[in-house]
């Protein structure tokens, strides 16, 4: 190989000089660039895969997704990019419940226990037919189905087998929405939880619900939360919640009221809003039309004072509602979950009144009513109070069978209501589910059952678009088998296709029949989002999009009144709890265990916690400031003793949380859920008071006092953030904030001069400018 | 100067053959003792290349801990065999002669010892041969000879090398006179390892040539291995602490400090456990310490200007990790113990004349700079990483696992034991030597100043 | 920066910090997309979690004023890549599509790369990673499992792009923009991560990056990283303060 003296200048320009003399020993020039010549492993793409549309009912509220198969394995769950719900996008959530599919631990085959005291055994489909069938055929009257609250054709069906048997039909959600579903009926006069304009909103004005995280549709909602920020006006996010949640973290102006006083807060800011006159007469008359008592002592020093949130803060929230239009007010999580819930929810939703925001660009956007007959659109857990009556039913033995599918209730239930005692004496208790968990320790009957992944259905997403969607759910796997010689993983069968061949048949044989039946009743409305010749052509453009929606079929509010009934909040009582400091307990859902759904998934049980980065346990969020004066340091064991029962939980000291309450995730505390759930953390959800909402008997899950105290142990908290609290050394690094309309650069600069103060001392750093 | 008295040849030989000819009592049970801690060294270290490196301490972002440290260490103590002999034999320093060999053989064994540690401390061992030989010629795929761990191996390499050689041409007469006086296959041994040694005049001359040329060729190397050692350190240009300009030199004066002074701890054993007060003398420990106040106020000054360089910037990420190291704990008091150790308590003892010529004295001040020359290199290598980078998130702490410390137990078993191993059947002070300052010694005149020097006859 | 004419690729990430929420759904669609061992419990304690995308917090300020502020970091893919010329054996080098790779069979697992990365994105395997046997069946047939005592990283999904390009190339076409999306892309429910071909003067990216928002993390470093971030806005920040201050 000859070089001439370009190329040598060339190449020494870009190599090392000992590749120089290799070149020289004559090899390609090409070899002679740093840069290895092997691809990765990686370019060896094997195999087709193939990506399966669905809907993700349980573990979201309505999701659609796609799943990629190959070699029908679910390899990776994502958004799908056509559902009008989530637009491609996804949660933490998702591709954990893939690991629920091929859970080393799912449950195989079912199982029966012969009598109460006796241990659960393997059986055949046969004989667990059999006995499912004793169990229903002495039950009429006395049968009750527990679902989570389903929507979608499982729902109806679920509805209508208890029917059958003159049975009841009860939805189990530990942090139950019917304050929310109430509150939502009495001010706007919906069925269906509405959705927000996020998108087209100037102003965003939330209470007490982690929207961006855990609450509604946090997928949807993060999809327009980032047009929200995208918008040539940049929208204004203004969140109230005691702790901080992503929500709160994510808000331009973060509010941290008084567990409780969220009603009082939004009123306040009614005060402000009208007292300053910056809305129309119009706007003010139809707000104090939906106000019992109109704003009545809400004075702005009384609600400050109540709240706890300063008058300068209230005023600046008000006026950047009012004025940066259109504005959107929403709330629910633990704003609804008091005493007062229904008064502070409706308080809140009331103030979309004052800006007219209701049905309007920007605002309140209401969803219709189901596209199909009988298949509901809207679902909401049965209230702690029903469920209380349920129960001494159950203690009373006058309940003869419960199906339970879909709710842990054992880990879902207080400790007041002594659930394990209400279970045994209960017959017949037939449990489904694909993991066993804390409920089947109580069941006698324990059949395997099919995950979203593997059965048929259909989920109406709730919050909805603002238009009708069905969403379907196909099986994207078929039988779920492992590659060793140990073969089937479960001989599971759907919810939905068990009750369906234990029914009279009158509502239908199975689940494919139901959906696919649904689907060509659309296909006959002729509109919609899929259009075909034939029925049959329809379902299938229907089941490869994930579903049918019609655009133009939207819903419509009609104004009613806030629930006034109580005020002001109570908490429970910690009189006689012993040595230790009150707090008021805000139990927040995990991102991604949510309430303790996922908790058997390890993806889901290592994701780190957006705020304190911890995985695999239960920490307790408790403000910096106030630790430091009690002597509580990060991984110090605390007792967490309510009227109800004491948890432990590692203290996770930090500044975004208000003094005077602590923060616990739901979801650990599990005794069964496979073996990266079992015996780890607490489980805050047992301590809860049995504290109610004066208008509907909701559980008031944040209303419970607790008394905490040092149990004089520290462990170190399982948490990806290092050993020191996590501030920046340096402004701007790595996190750059600009004002609006600031460059980078500019801000940079800033910072720059900024620090060289701080560090070199003012003297010296105007000095080096002089 | 000298406080020698006149030796004749057969009590020589009969001294300093006593290791090889009658093996002391203590000999066999230390022996076994390091033995066993070297095996059981050895098991760690396959149970650990068995398991994975999940048995140490290590973590993200703390990637090198103790087996680095460790590694630098026993670098820097191999520079002592080239400081005494060659730098001493081409100054022609008459003093040298009992310590070369000892010096040359702590060379070795470390170098071997240090060797083993970049190896083990991969994740894949096995795959090392990839990294230091071109082991992909067809595809062009070269080691990257831009990372210093390619350098490493060539320099440590060489230096082994080179070393193995200089240590095995001093040994030649010796061999000889081991071979004609030993029978059976200890003869056998020693006939094949002299290489025909009959000591005659072409013979000598060709030996001593050799000596001096080496000496020569060792010089740079000497000073590259722990160059090329630092700029492990120095060419991570986001780890503050390590991408010091200084650290070429800082590290090779360093490496003087702790390779000189581990000679003299191991003069100090050999006098004691072979009796060889007359061979080993004070003057020779007053001659290194005096030598040691030079090199180590040396570092001293390297050291000063390392942290003033890295202050003057007044970059404040350099500026927190310096606080750090050494005023947070526990780096603080690793700090000021190996401020104590490494200069503060035996340099200003060695000003002393009746420290330097005390051999206990001399021992353990020499042992104590050791342990603050580990301690500096730990204080280098691990708070760089623990350090608290821009992204705090993810600042944490390191502390060494029981393998860890069992392994760097290990590595000082394996050196004694190879030292003990090695004397059993080789003298450790040069016969010959030894001799020819008996013969050939004189004080000669260099400058102003009065030197022994050996004086040659031409032939 | 590479200097080739549009056809040719440059991958990049444009992340914008203003719209990321830290919601960690990129974290774990990375996790199931790359088969990165399960971070145990033990793992997570011991600082020895993987995770190739991760979101820092860092606080600002006290109650009530504190603020949290999210931040996505992965590999920044940079040009000039200080944990490149370290290694050894090359195992870790860049490839003309503005890549970092990480050849996992050559690396010997010294970990001197990621001594030398400054973003702290480099992860080694100090255990063998394993999984339940059933759960192996949801593992990426398109990426390799890495075994203990090697390095590894965030690739850029570089598989994702190897399937799209060879389509694209067999039918005879240039890869759309949008067409490639890294795991982490695709879930992010904000779009605050957008992936995209900075040689593509019309990609999306390409006009991003052009945002008087844009800065790289660490310049004083010069690595001329292909990750792109845009400023947080903080809507209640006064411009100019801190300036003013400073020169007056
Ligand atoms: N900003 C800033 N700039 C500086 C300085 C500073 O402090 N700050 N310092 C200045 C100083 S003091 C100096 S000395 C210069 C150094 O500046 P340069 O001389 O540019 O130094 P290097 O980049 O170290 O080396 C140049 C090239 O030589 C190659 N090379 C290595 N060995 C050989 C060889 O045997 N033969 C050949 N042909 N090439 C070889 C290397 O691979 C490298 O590509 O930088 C100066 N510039
Ligand atoms: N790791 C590494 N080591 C190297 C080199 C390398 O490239 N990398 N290059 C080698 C070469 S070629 C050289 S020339 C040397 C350079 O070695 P050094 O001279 O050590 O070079 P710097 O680190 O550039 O500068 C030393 C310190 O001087 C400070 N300083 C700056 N201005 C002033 C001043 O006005 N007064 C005083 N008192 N201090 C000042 C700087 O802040 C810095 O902390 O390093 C050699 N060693
Ligand atoms: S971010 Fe780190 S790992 Fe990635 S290319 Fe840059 S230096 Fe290398
Ligand atoms: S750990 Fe692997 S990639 Fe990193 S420097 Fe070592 S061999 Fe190279
Ligand atoms: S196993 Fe794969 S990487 Fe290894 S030699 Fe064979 S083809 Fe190459
Ligand atoms: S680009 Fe791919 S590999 Fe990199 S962080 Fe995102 S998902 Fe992980
Ligand atoms: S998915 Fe998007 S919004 Fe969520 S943490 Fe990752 S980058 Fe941020």
């Amino acid at each position: 190989m000859k070089l001439n003296r370009r190329e040598f200048l060339a190449l020494t320009g870009k190599t090392a000089a000992g590749a120089v003399i290799f070149a020289a020993c004559g090899l390609p020039e090409r070899e002679l660039i740093v840069q290895s010549p092997v691809d990765l492993p990686e370019d060896l793409v094997r195999g087709e895969d193939a990506w399966y549309a669905t809907s993700m009912g349980d573990f979201t509220n309505g999701d659609g997704v796609l799943v990629r198969v190959m070699q029908g394995r679910a390899k990776k769950i994502e958004g799908n990019p056509d559902h009008p719900v989530n637009r491609g996008k996804a949660t933490a959530r998702y591709d954990s419940a893939l690991q629920l599919l091929y859970h080393p631990d799912r449950i195989s085959e079912p199982m029966l226990r012969y009598s109460k005291a006796g241990n659960l055994v393997p059986i055949d489909w046969d004989a667990a037919d059999t006995r499912f069938m004793e169990a229903l055929s002495n039950a009429t009257g006395a049968l009750t189905v527990v679902t989570n609250p389903l929507r979608g054709h499982l729902g109806s069906v679920a509805s209508k087998f208890a029917a059958q048997y003159d049975g009841k039909h009860m939805a189990f959600d530990p942090t139950e929405q019917g304050v929310l579903h109430g509150a939502v009926k009495s001010v706007l006069g919906q069925d269906q939880l509405p959705t927000f304009d996020i998108a087209n909103a100037q102003t965003v004005l939330s209470f007490g619900a982690d929207w961006l995280g855990t609450w509604g549709s946090p997928a949807q909602f993060g999809v327009k939360y980032g047009e929200f920020r995208g918008q040539h006006n940049r929208g204004y996010l203004i969140h109230a919640e005691a702790r901080m949640s992503i929500t709160s973290a994510a808000a331009d102006l973060w509010l941290s009221p008084i567990p409780g006083t969220e009603g009082d807060l939004a009123l306040g800011i009614a005060r402000v809003i009208t007292s300053e006159g910056l809305v129309s007469n119009e706007n003010n008359a139809a707000f104090n039309a939906a106000l019992p008592g109109g704003l009545g002592s809400h004075g702005i020093v009384d609600v400050a004072n109540r709240t706890g949130i300063s008058v300068d803060r209230i005023e600046n929230a008000a006026r950047y509602f009012a004025e940066h239009t259109p504005s959107v007010a929403f709330g629910g999580g633990s704003a609804g979950a008091h005493t007062n819930g229904s008064f502070n929810l409706g308080a809140i939703y009331a103030l979309n009144i004052l800006v007219g925001a209701v049905d309007s660009k920007g605002g309140v956007i209401s969803n219709p009513s189901s596209a199909l007959d009988g298949v509901p659109a809207s679902a909401t857990g049965a209230s702690f109070g029903e469920w209380e009556k349920e129960l001494a039913q159950w203690r009373a033995g006058n309940v003869e069978t419960v199906i339970i599918r879909g709710a842990d209730i054992v880990h879902g239930m207080p400790n007041s209501v002594a659930i394990r005692e209400a279970l045994k004496n209960v017959p017949n208790v037939i449990a489904f589910g694909a993991i066993h968990d804390d409920t089947m320790d109580f069941a006698d009957l324990v059949l395997p059952e099919q995950t979203f992944l593997e059965s048929w259905g259909s989920d109406i997403p709730e919050p909805g678009p603002g238009y009708q969607v069905i969403g379907t759910q196909q099986p994207v796997v078929g039988l779920t088998i492992s590659n060793d010689e140990s073969g089937l993983i479960s001989d599971a069968r759907g919810f939905g296709d068990t009750l369906l061949d234990m029914s009279d048949g009158s509502y239908g044989r199975n689940m494919e029949g139901l959906v696919r039946g649904s689907l060509s009743d659309l296909h006959d409305t002729g509109s919609g989002s899929v259009s075909a010749s034939s029925a049959s052509l329809f379902t299938d453009g229907a089941l490869q999009r994930g579903g049918w929606w019609d655009t133009s079929k939207v819903g419509s509010s009609s104004l009613g009144k806030v629930n006034t009934s109580q005020k002001n909040a109570s908490y429970s009582n910690t009189g006689s709890l012993g040595a230790g400091n009150d707090f008021n307990l805000i139990p927040f859902h995990s991102t991604s265990l949510f309430d303790g759904r996922l908790a058997a998934s390890p993806w889901a049980q290592q994701t780190p916690d957006p705020i304190s980065s911890a995985s695999w346990s239960t920490w307790a969020e408790i403000n910096s400031k106030q630790a430091d004066d009690l002597g509580i340091r990060e991984g110090d064991v605390l007792l967490i003793r309510s009227s109800s029962g004491e948890i432990e939980a590692l203290a996770y000291p930090h500044p975004g949380i208000r003094p005077g309450v602590i923060g616990i995730p739901m979801g650990q505390g599990h005794h069964r859920s496979g073996r990266w759930a079992e015996g780890r953390g607490s489980n805050v959800l047992s301590i809860l008071v049995d504290q109610k909402d004066a208008a509907t008997g909701a559980l008031a899950w944040a209303a419970t006092q607790v008394r905490v105290q040092r149990a004089g142990r520290r462990v170190k908290v399982p948490k990806f953030e290092g050993n020191v609290e996590a501030r920046p050394v340096e402004p701007g690094v790595p996190v750059l904030v600009v004002g609006v309309g600031e460059t980078a650069h500019d801000a940079q600069e800033a910072n720059h001069h900024e620090y060289q103060k701080q560090f070199l001392g003012e003297s010296r750093e105007s000095g080096e400018h002089e | 100067m000298q406080q020698r008295r006149e030796l004749d040849q057969v009590y020589i030989n009969r001294k300093l053959l006593n290791g090889q000819l009658d093996t002391p009592k203590w000999w066999a049970p230390t022996v076994t003792f390091l033995g066993v801690v070297v095996v059981i060294g050895l098991v760690v270290i396959s149970i650990m290349i068995n398991k994975g490196l999940g048995v140490t301490g290590l973590s993200r972002p703390v990637y090198w801990g103790l087996f680095i440290t460790t590694f630098v260490f026993w670098v820097g103590i191999s520079h002592a065999g080239i400081m005494i002999s060659a730098i001493l034999r081409l100054t022609q320093a008459e003093w040298r002669r009992p310590v070369t060999r000892a010096a040359e053989l702590l060379t070795v064994f470390s170098l071997l010892t240090a060797l083993v540690f970049p190896l083990i401390h991969a994740g894949r061992p096995w795959r090392i041969a990839y990294w230091i030989m071109p082991y992909d010629i067809s595809r062009g795929i070269y080691p990257n000879i831009r990372s210093p761990l390619i350098m490493d191996p060539v320099a440590i390499g060489t230096y082994l090398t080179g070393s193995t050689l200089f240590l095995y041409i001093a040994l030649l007469p010796d061999l000889g006179n081991l071979r004609d006086r030993t029978t059976g296959w200890q003869n056998a041994m020693y006939t094949v390892l002299a290489l025909g040694w009959r000591g005659n005049p072409r013979q000598w001359k060709m030996q001593t040539v050799g000596g001096i040329l080496l000496s020569a060729l060792m010089l740079p190397i000497f000073v590259s291995v722990h160059s090329i050692v630092s700029w492990d350190f120095a060419i991570a240009s986001a780890v503050e602490g390590w991408h010091s300009t200084i650290f070429a030199p800082y590290f090779v004066i360093g490496a003087v400090h702790s390779g000189v002074s581990a000679v003299v701890t191991m003069m100090a054993l050999m006098r004691w456990l072979w009796k060889w007060d007359d061979f080993i003398r004070p003057e020779h420990f007053d001659a290194l310490a005096r030598l040691l106040i030079v090199v180590a106020t040396g570092w001293l000054a390297f050291t000063f200007l390392e942290l003033t360089f890295a202050l003057y910037g007044q970059d404040a990420p350099e500026i927190a990790l310096r606080e750090m190291q050494m005023f947070q704990w526990p780096w603080n008091m690793l700090f000021i113990i190996f401020f104590l150790t490494a200069y503060l308590i035996p340099v200003p003892l060695w000003l002393f004349k009746r420290v330097r010529n005390n051999i206990a004295m001399m021992f353990w001040t020499s042992i104590l700079v050791n342990v603050g020359m580990w301690l500096e290199r730990f204080l280098i290598i691990v708070p760089g990483l623990a350090r608290r980078t821009p992204f705090v998130y993810t600042w944490e702490a390191y502390r060494p696992s029981g393998v860890e410390w069992m392994i760097f137990i290990w590595a000082f078993a394996w050196v004694t034991f190879l030292m003990l191993l090695f004397s059993r059947f080789f003298p450790l002070v040069p016969l010959f030597e030894a001799k020819e300052s008996q013969v050939f010694t004189d004080d000669v005149m260099i400058g102003r100043a009065k030197v022994p020097a050996i004086v040659r006859e031409a032939d | 920066m590479a200097t080739a004419e549009f056809g040719s690729h440059n991958w990049g990430m444009v992340v914008d910090v203003d719209k990321c929420i830290g919601c960690n759904a990129c974290v774990i669609a990375c996790q199931a997309e790359n088969n990165i061992p399960l971070n145990t419990q033990d793992r997570v304690e011991r600082a020895r979690s993987i995770s190739w995308i991760r979101v820092e917090r860092y606080w600002e300020g006290d109650f009530p004023d504190a603020k949290a502020r999210f931040i996505p970091i992965m590999c920044q893919h940079c040009e000039n890549a200080p944990c490149e010329p370290v290694c050894p054996v090359y195992a870790t080098y860049h490839n003309s599509e503005g890549m970092n790779v990480q050849v996992y069979n050559r690396c010997v697992g010294t970990r001197y790369c990621a001594n030398g990365c400054p973003y702290i994105v480099r992860f080694f395997n100090y255990w063998e990673p394993v999984w339940p046997k059933s759960l192996r069946n949801h593992l990426n047939p398109d990426v390799t499992i890495r075994s203990r005592g090697i390095m590894e990283k965030c690739s850029f999904c570089v598989h994702r792009i190897r399937r799209v390009s060879r389509k694209a190339r067999s039918e005879g076409h240039e890869v759309a923009d949008g067409a490639v999306q890294t795991a982490c892309s695709s879930s992010c429910p904000t779009s605050a991560l957008i992936f995209g071909n900075f040689n593509d003067p019309n990609s999306k990216v390409s006009q991003m990056k052009e945002d008087q928002r844009h800065y790289t993390l660490l310049d004083q470093f010069g690595t001329d990283p292909n990750v792109i971030y845009l400023a947080k806005i903080d809507a209640d920040k006064k411009v100019g303060a801190g300036e003013a201050a400073s020169h007056g």
